[in-house]
């Protein structure tokens, strides 16, 4: 039986802050036992209920947003990180993209990204108003992160062997 | 009409509507697997509710957490209870929060702005 390297892997986790780490398929019971476990923990610490609830929100709004993604395009698989940076958090999930969704989910991000916090919640409250789809959109998701970070949202798109594409955005609350 | 009956979840809220006392009550964690799925059938008694002669409604929301798209379900909710009630409805929305969380006051107000009929905030009894 092949033996891995834990001890490496949380060394590099703890290194890097991170809380809590979930590698693997997404399913939503995943996500409602995820939650659970970020909010128990963090009311367990001393950050303020609002903070509480802003991670709460941008780790249900990356989580559903892998999941709903991957399962629609691909195998559900991905990655999604809590961690701890002096008095803030971060949250990270990264998932593989196909290259044919890549220049709308950059075109997207980069809008977000580049706009003031005004222009956000005037989006925000135009695309509340927009017709309902089913499955509703991931746009309203990105928006509420971008709207409840404290630094600008950062994500990366790599270009990986084979042929996929490798998302991952990271927010700062 | 029979009562509507659904009974909350760890991700979905309880929603119960009295046809008698006319009150929706809604209550609490709201990030379903499927918003429309579980919401769809919410609107649909909503629509033949007000489809009825002009009456009362008092919506009652306790939400502790809304994803966006449970977000999007509630503001589709509220717009039919805001054309009831300037087609003559009485209607009244008690939205509770919790004091100690400003992110929470600021999403309802942010909610509220859209609307003219009598919106209350009330702060949440634990």
């Amino acid at each position: 039986m092949r033996s891995f390297d834990l001890y490496t892997l949380r060394t590099t986790f703890e290194s890097q802050g991170v809380m809590m780490c979930f590698n693997g398929p997404f399913s939503h019971s995943v996500i409602e036992q995820l939650g659970d476990a970020v909010k128990n923990h963090l009311r367990s610490s001393d950050a303020p209920r609002s903070r509480v609830t802003d991670v709460f929100s941008v780790f249900v709004e990356q989580a559903q947003n892998l999941k709903n993604y991957t399962t629609a395009r691909l195998d559900g698989i991905g990655t999604l990180a809590i961690a701890r940076d002096g008095e803030r958090y971060v949250v990270s999930s990264g998932n593989m993209i196909l290259p044919e969704d890549k220049p709308q989910l950059q075109s997207r991000l980069d809008e977000i990204v580049s706009a003031d916090a005004d222009t956000l919640k005037l989006m925000y409250k135009t695309r509340l108003r927009e017709p309902l789809q089913d499955g509703a959109g991931a746009g309203l998701g990105l928006l509420t992160m971008a709207r409840t970070a404290t630094d600008p949202i950062e994500y990366s798109i790599l270009d990986s062997t084979g042929n996929y594409n490798f998302f991952t955005i990271t927010v700062t609350i | 009409m029979e009562p509507l009956r659904i009974a909350h979840t760890k991700s979905t809220p309880s929603v119960h509507f009295d046809p008698e006392s006319t009150v929706l009550a809604i209550g609490g964690e709201s990030y379903p697997e499927d918003s429309h799925q579980f919401f769809g059938p919410v609107v649909d008694w909503v629509d033949a509710f007000l489809s009825g002669a002009a009456g009362r409604v008092t919506v009652r929301v306790d939400l502790t957490y809304m994803n966006t798209s449970s977000t999007k379900y509630m503001i589709d909710i509220l717009d039919r209870l805001e054309r009831a009630h300037l087609a003559g409805w009485k209607i009244t929305v008690e939205w509770n929060y919790d004091e100690d969380n400003e992110r929470e006051i600021d999403t309802i107000e942010e909610l509220k702005e859209d609307f003219e009929m009598p919106f209350t905030l009330i702060a949440r009894d634990w």
